[in-house]
This record gives structure tokens, C-alpha cells and sequence, in this order.
């Protein structure tokens, strides 16, 4: 059996506010650990921002900013400068944030610090909707998948951030999920090796917005990507594409039937649902083919 | 250092509040017993020998085996395996290949010479044990290495029992049994053999020693009622394989007929087909009823034997030129609720006819319990603790048990020391097996992906009715070490750090030897519990 690969540098407190089998507190403390001690963090409002730690308490053993929901990025970037400023170039500045601050309303500042190509790690802990405030709709929340603000499932598909980043010609972009540990922490090594701007979406299930068992959140990301929901890859430089778990094993179905979230589902969504993974699973798989070529003939 | 501070700033660690009063369910980790180890006759913590063999740690996978039984290498060759059967991996693909490995580390050991360690203390107690065979050997062992003097009588002129004159070299090498009894009396046991104990001879031993333990077997042949054994035809099983086991070859016809369905007659029939006989088993059972174990009956078949199931002998004709012929019928079996039982229904108009030169019943041995308080009856009664009528007497193996497996006898041997160790010391404490073993659905199967059983190699056919040599093959130590790695460890922590490393809430703590909950952080999720990929930590309720 291949164990954990982490040493916990015990950069992470007890005592946070997380629900508990939180797998954003998890994937948490797998990557403060695995940067370490040299690194400054900013949080906007998220989960993240409350499993930080009610005032005077913090949770984290690295200094955290908490910024607005609109400029995460744009702190960072700050921040950056101004440690770069005092000589403190090889300290890391880490965002952490949700899907909501990422995708829908952190998005400009997202989107022009990528552009300017700031050297920061943005992880998106990607739990698919505004679960903080009561399980929202958000742009990450997959087709058909109930929500507070969408009721009868989300008649859209899920943004593709990856692609769009991709299309900056951002350094490194990369997917993970908490059941494969050793991914995510080679995933955050490596970016930790590139200059510019580095991101790192991370599924972390959310046991009480989707539906599921305390216990589950681990088996629940497997099945995310064994089902190819959730594949896991990176693209470097925009352009090159590789596939870390080329084995889509499952059905959606087997996925989906666990979580409330899809409980309504009738056999034409859950169809209609499938044929858009393997649309997307074909693409992905083209693009990492093509990239090996592409290698290959140097 | 002092750092400049606001009050604005958070400088206090979230440590400072305790998330385990959210918790109305705690995680424990308890090793629990395996359904091998619950199945085994030796009670031989598997799920532990085996993670110390998958650790590189061969010489501690032994002693973990010999705590239990002082023949690995035996066991790890004929055992009939019930650990295997209730392998929980069976769910998953295939049961681990338990004894296989079990022979690749009693092997090694001696191979590499391996010693049993001096008893820490020595007793001033002496225990004498009749019949050196499986149990007695065990008790032997297990009372030697507790500090007891012993001495073994043994009627035959060496140790070993059924095991040296009941099982053929080619499933038991003569070198793999004289090894693993060798270093047993280097313990320091002292063996007397050709040595037998007659009904005064046993008063003397009552008298002499401190306890008696009664292992003399069941080394009588029982009789077939249709025929008359002292025709000169009529071929003794037990006295055939003692005689081949020591390198005679019995002068019998060529046509030999065996009467029997389990491993003695199976031994027999392949012991004959190795001398260059033409022979035909005739069994009661169906083939797949046969009491012996399935890849004996495969073997036998492989290696030429002729087997006519589910048929009786009804008498035998002599011819005046020696041959016979054996008028038999067609019956259907119904096994009984216990081994042994059975009830048969002959198949009218069934008859048909054998022909062949000699019939050796083989349908199993009767113990012969009256030299030892035992009476007239088939066995020698024995309580839990294996202590018969008479004070400071305890009796095993084939003269106490129907349980007519090697193995078991060891385990009754095993069991029925630890009970003579505490009626000799008392306060010696009780060995308990506390639980249920782990079920299939504890353990995470995403830590085990599937993975076909190693199978080790058998002798090719051609070569096996040659001669005596070992018919099933060892795996190589490659081999042995993937095979382990199958093993799901059930109930046994494997020290792995999922239960640490998945924890959102640093509620789990490394130990030198383990792990404890931090009861003031957990939250009671489960996820330690969910991704344990051995079932070694359960859920209770309450905080």
C-alpha cells in the first residue's frame, strides 16, 4: 500500500471551526505543510476564511491576510510586492479560495494578476457552490446539481477555470482532490519549483452542501475522478496538457447516486450529464495525446 | 525576537478551543482478530506473521508462528487450510495463499538454523507425554518453552507420529519433519522412544510425573464388515504407508483397490501408483463429498488413479489363480451434521463388479483409549480444558478428538499446555480471544486493489509418479513477499498514517507503537475510520 507522502509540520491548528470530515480542512493542512513555514496567505470570504479561526485565534502558523471577496488576487499580489520590497523573495504568498471568490466574484482580480503573471499559488478549494452561505448556485456548480438558489438543478454547465487559465498562458494550472493525497502534494511541490503565477483547483467535497456522510469525503473526490468529474491533470505554459489518472473506471452514475445534490435526477439528466463528461474526458485526453507528440518531436 | 503587535491581530492558536465537544461518536483503534486467525486450529495470529514478512522481517514472522505451533513447515505443507477458506480477500478476488507462505518462513528457518530461544525460567515440575506424534509434540514444546521438565514416550522408534508414518515424503519430506522436530528437543525435552505405555506402565507415570498428557492417536485401522482381514489379500492402511513412508515396498498384487474417500486412502493410492501399480480408489462419496482435501483427490486423479465414486463394497471373490473380484453397488450419500456422519442408500439394480489383486480398506483409524481410564469407547473423554477423568491426566489429538486434522491436534496440544501450565501454577494467566473477527465490509478496498493469488508451482506429473519427491512446490521468496502484500492485515494496525494524515482536525497522534485520538479536538466524522484499509479502528458510540 502506498502511504501518504506528508510530513506534518504542524502548520495547521486543532481547533478550527470546520464541519467535521471537512476535506477542505484536510486539503488545508496537506498544503500548509507542504510549502512550510516561509509563506504569507491571503483568504477572502470563504469557508477557508472561517476555518481560520475566530479572532484572536488563528489556525494557521503563517501570517494570513483576509481581504474582501472581490481582490484575493489582488492582495496577493500586494503582498508579494511588498515582501519582495523587504528582500523576502523566497517566501511564498499563498491565496486560498472558493469557487465563489474564484470563479465568479475574485474573477477580475483572478484574471488580471494571471495576465501580469504574478508570482503567487492561488489554490481554489472548489466545493462547487457558496456553501458558507447556505449552498448557493455559483458558476463551479455542475449541471443539474441542486442548490439553495437553484432548486430544480442548474440548468448550465460548470465553468471550465482550468481552460480559461490555460488561455492566460498561465505558467502552471493544475486540478487535484483530497483521495489522492500524493497528487495533490507533488502537485504543490512542483508549482512551488515555477516562477509566475501557479493555480491549483482542488475538489474538496462539501459533506453538508452536497449531501453526504461525514465519513465520505475522501471515497466521495475517488469517485469524482474515477468517474472523470473531476479529472486530474495540469497544463503548463497554456499549452501543455498532461493527464495524472488516465482511467475513468465508473459511471457519473456511481458518483452522482451518493450526493443529495443530484437526488432529483431523472434517467435523461443523468444521461445528458454522462455524454458531457465523456465529451470532456475525449478533449482532455486529445489535448494530453497531442502534447505528448508534440514532446516527442521535440 | 519580539514582534510588534495589534490588537487587531489574531496571535492566539485556535488550539485553545476544544472541537471534541461536537463529538457524539469516538474512533478506537483495536486490533482485532482476523477470520483466519479466528478460523485457525493453532489460534495463529496470520494477519500479524504475515505484515512481518511484507515488512522484511522473516525472523519475526517465525517466532510470531512458532508462539503457536512449532511446525510451520509442516502446517505450511499439509494444513487443510480452514484460514483460507474464511480469508476475507475472497470477496475481492482470491483468498491469500496463507499456508504457502507459512511453508516459504518455516523453510527459511531451517534453512538459516533458526533456535527456539532457552526458557526464561525453569519448573520444578515434570510432565510426562505419551505419543510423540502431532499433539504430543505440541504440548511438548509448549510446556518446555513455559519451563516444565518433559519426557515423551513414543511406542515407535522415531518421533513424528501420523506425520512420519502416515503422510507419504511427497507431501511431507522426511528432512522437512526430522528439522522441525530436531530443534523442538533441542529445548531441552528429553524423547524415549520405542517405548510403549501399557495400563500399569501409565499407573507408573501417574505416579512419577506431576500431570500426563495422553496423545497416542488412533493408529488401529477400522475394519470394513465385507470383508475378512485376515485373507492374505487384505492390506493394512496404516501398516502400508508406515512401511512405504520408511522406503519398504510392500509385495501386493498389481491391481490394488483402495476402499476410502479421505487423504489416508488418497495417500495410499498414490503411494501405490508410485511403486507402478494400476490402482482404483472405490469411495462411498461423491467426488466432490470426499473428505480429502480437493487438490489431493485433483493429484491422485492427475497422477493416473482410477476413481469410482459413490459406490460400495458388498463382497469379494477369490479366484483360484489369486485374482478378485469385488461385487459392488451404486449408493447415494448424505453426509451426517457432524464429520464422520453419514447415512447411505444403496441404488437398486445398481451392481456392477471390480476386479483386482489386493484391497486395502483405508475409511479411517480408531484410537484405542482403555490403557488410559478411557473404557470401551471410541475416544477418551476430555473437558474444555482437555483434562480427562483421572486427576492431573489431560489428553489430545486423535485419541480425544474426531477432529482428524494435523493441525488441530497441535492446537488441542496448545490449548491443553496452557491449561496445564495454569493447573500447575495457578495465577497463570488465561489466554482470551475476545471479539468477532473483522468482516469483509471494514475494510477499504481502494488500499487493495485486485491482484490475481501466486500460485506456486506443482511437480510435472510425469516426474511425480517417479518417485517420492515433493509434489507441491515452495514460492520463491519474491513470490512469497507479493503474496504477502495481498494480504488485507485484517484487524491489525499496519501503522500506514491514514487515520493521522486524514484527519481535518490534527485529531489524531502518532505513538511510538501506534496511535491515539485527541479526544479534546475530534470532531467524531469517521474519516479515520472510513480510510483505515485494515478495519483496526472502530467507531463507539458516546464521547
Amino acid at each position: 500500500m502506498q502511504k501518504i507522502d506528508l510530513v506534518d509540520r504542524d502548520l495547521f491548528n486543532p481547533g478550527h471551526a470546520a464541519c467535521p470530515g471537512c476535506q477542505e480542512s484536510l486539503a488545508l493542512r496537506a498544503i500548509l505543510n507542504t510549502i512550510g513555514p516561509d509563506a504569507a496567505a491571503v483568504f477572502p470570504p470563504s469557508c477557508g476564511a472561517v476555518i481560520c479561526g475566530p479572532h484572536p485565534y488563528s489556525s494557521l502558523q503563517i501570517p494570513v491576510f483576509q481581504t474582501s471577496l472581490e481582490s484575493a488576487a489582488a492582495a496577493a499580489s500586494g503582498l508579494r510586492r511588498a515582501l519582495n520590497q523587504r528582500g523576502k523573495h523566497d517566501t511564498t504568498v499563498v491565496c486560498f479560495a472558493g469557487d465563489g471568490g474564484t470563479y465568479d466574484i475574485g474573477f477580475q482580480a483572478l484574471s488580471s494578476a494571471v495576465e501580469r503573471n504574478e508570482n503567487i499559488l492561488y489554490v481554489c478549494f472548489d466545493n462547487e457552490g457558496y456553501m458558507n452561505t447556505g449552498a448557493q448556485k455559483s458558476s463551479s456548480t455542475p449541471l443539474h446539481a441542486s442548490t439553495a438558489s437553484t432548486p430544480g438543478g442548474k440548468p448550465s454547465k460548470k465553468k471550465d477555470i482550468i481552460g480559461i487559465l490555460a488561455a492566460h498562458g498561465i505558467p502552471y494550472v493544475a486540478t487535484a482532490a483530497t483521495g489522492h493525497m500524493n497528487d495533490l502534494i507533488a502537485k504543490v511541490e512542483k508549482s512551488l519549483t515555477i516562477e509566475g503565477t501557479r493555480f491549483l483547483a482542488v475538489l474538496v467535497p462539501c459533506l453538508d452542501g452536497w449531501g453526504l456522510p461525514d465519513d465520505s469525503g475522501v471515497s466521495v473526490s475517488r469517485l469524482a475522478v474515477d468517474s472523470g468529474m473531476w479529472p486530474l491533470y495540469e497544463v503548463e505554459q497554456g499549452h501543455r496538457y498532461t493527464l495524472n489518472h488516465d482511467n475513468k473506471t465508473r459511471p457519473v452514475a456511481d458518483y452522482l447516486s451518493l450526493q443529495k445534490r443530484y437526488r432529483h435526477l431523472d434517467e435523461t439528466q443523468l444521461a445528458e450529464v454522462q455524454a458531457a463528461v465523456d465529451q470532456d474526458w475525449a478533449q482532455l485526453r486529445r489535448r494530453a495525446a497531442e502534447s505528448t507528440e508534440a514532446r516527442a518531436s521535440g | 525576537m519580539t514582534a510588534a503587535t495589534s490588537p487587531l491581530w489574531s496571535n492566539g492558536s485556535t488550539a485553545v478551543i476544544h472541537t471534541g465537544t461536537w463529538r457524539s461518536a469516538t474512533p478506537t483503534h483495536n486490533d482485532l482478530p482476523s477470520p483466519c486467525h479466528q478460523a485457525c486450529p493453532v489460534g495463529g495470529q496470520i494477519a500479524r506473521w504475515i505484515g512481518q514478512l511484507r515488512d522484511g522481517d522473516v525472523l519475526g514472522a517465525w517466532l510470531t508462528l512458532v508462539e503457536h505451533n512449532p511446525f510451520p513447515s509442516v502446517a505450511g505443507r499439509i494444513c487443510h487450510h480452514p484460514c483460507e477458506t474464511a480469508c476475507n480477500r475472497e470477496a475481492l478476488d482470491e483468498a491469500i495463499s496463507i499456508c504457502r507462505l507459512e511453508r516459504a518462513i518455516g523453510d527459511r528457518a531451517i534453512a538459516e538454523g533458526w533456535r527456539y530461544p532457552e526458557p526464561t525460567i525453569n519448573r520444578s515440575q515434570r510432565i510426562a507425554v505419551i505419543g510423540g506424534g502431532p499433539a504430543g509434540l505440541s504440548v511438548a514444546y509448549q510446556l518446555r518453552r513455559r519451563g516444565y521438565g518433559v519426557t515423551i514416550f513414543e511406542s515407535q522408534p522415531a518421533l513424528g507420529g501420523l506425520l512420519r508414518y502416515g503422510i507419504p515424503p511427497y507431501r511431507l519430506a522426511d528432512d522437512v519433519l526430522d528439522g522441525e522436530i530436531a530443534r523442538l528437543l533441542d529445548l531441552g525435552i528429553e524423547a524415549r522412544t520405542g517405548e510403549t505405555i501399557d495400563a500399569d506402565a501409565f499407573a507408573r507415570l501417574r505416579a512419577g510425573y506431576d500431570a500426563v498428557y495422553v496423545a497416542t492417536g488412533a493408529a488401529k485401522s477400522k475394519r470394513l464388515p465385507s470383508i475378512d482381514p485376515a485373507r492374505p489379500w487384505v492390506i493394512d492402511s496404516a501398516a502400508y504407508l508406515a512401511e512405504t513412508n520408511a522406503g519398504g515396498q510392500p509385495r501386493t498384487g498389481h491391481r490394488v483397490i483402495v476402499i476410502g474417500g479421505g487423504s489416508a486412502a488418497m495417500d495410499v493410492a498414490r503411494t501405490a501408483r508410485r511403486h507402478g501399480r494400476d490402482v482404483t480408489v472405490l469411495a462411498l462419496e461423491k467426488e466432490t463429498q470426499m473428505p480429502a482435501q480437493r487438490e489431493e483427490v485433483v493429484e491422485a486423479l492427475e497422477e493416473g488413479v482410477q476413481l469410482v465414486d459413490g459406490a460400495m463394497l458388498q463382497s469379494v471373490t477369490e479366484h483360484d489363480n489369486g485374482s478378485l473380484t469385488l461385487h459392488c453397488i451404486r449408493v447415494d450419500f448424505v453426509p451426517g451434521s457432524m464429520r464422520g456422519e453419514f447415512t447411505i442408500e444403496p441404488v437398486a439394480g445398481s451392481e456392477f463388479e471390480l476386479s483386482g489383486d489386493a484391497v486395502v480398506p483405508s475409511i479411517g483409524q480408531q484410537a484405542d483409549p482403555a490403557p488410559f481410564g478411557g473404557g470401551d469407547g471410541p475416544l477418551l473423554g476430555v473437558d474444555d480444558a482437555f483434562r480427562t477423568g483421572l486427576d492431573n491426566v489431560w489428553a489430545g489429538g486423535d485419541v480425544a478428538s474426531m477432529e482428524r486434522f494435523v493441525t488441530a491436534a497441535i492446537g488441542m496440544g496448545k490449548d491443553a499446555a496452557e491449561a496445564i501450565d495454569r493447573a500447575m501454577n495457578p495465577g497463570t494467566a488465561a489466554i482470551v480471544d475476545a471479539g468477532d473477527a473483522v468482516p469483509y465490509a471494514a475494510i477499504n478496498t481502494y488500499y487493495h486493489p485486485p491482484l490475481a493469488r501466486t500460485e506456486a508451482a506443482v511437480r510435472p506429473v510425469a516426474e511425480r509418479v517417479m518417485g517420492f519427491d515433493e509434489v507441491q512446490l515452495a514460492l520463491d521468496a519474491e513470490a512469497a513477499l507479493a503474496e504477502a502484500g495481498r494480504c488485507f492485515s485484517c484487524g491489525t494496525c499496519i501503522y500506514c498514517d491514514n487515520c493521522y494524515l486524514f484527519c481535518p482536525d490534527m485529531a489524531v497522534s502518532r505513538l511510538p507503537d501506534g496511535y491515539a485520538i485527541r479526544t479534546e479536538y475530534c470532531k467524531g466524522c469517521g474519516l479515520c475510520v472510513r480510510e483505515c484499509p485494515t478495519g483496526a479502528i472502530q467507531m463507539r458510540a458516546g464521547k
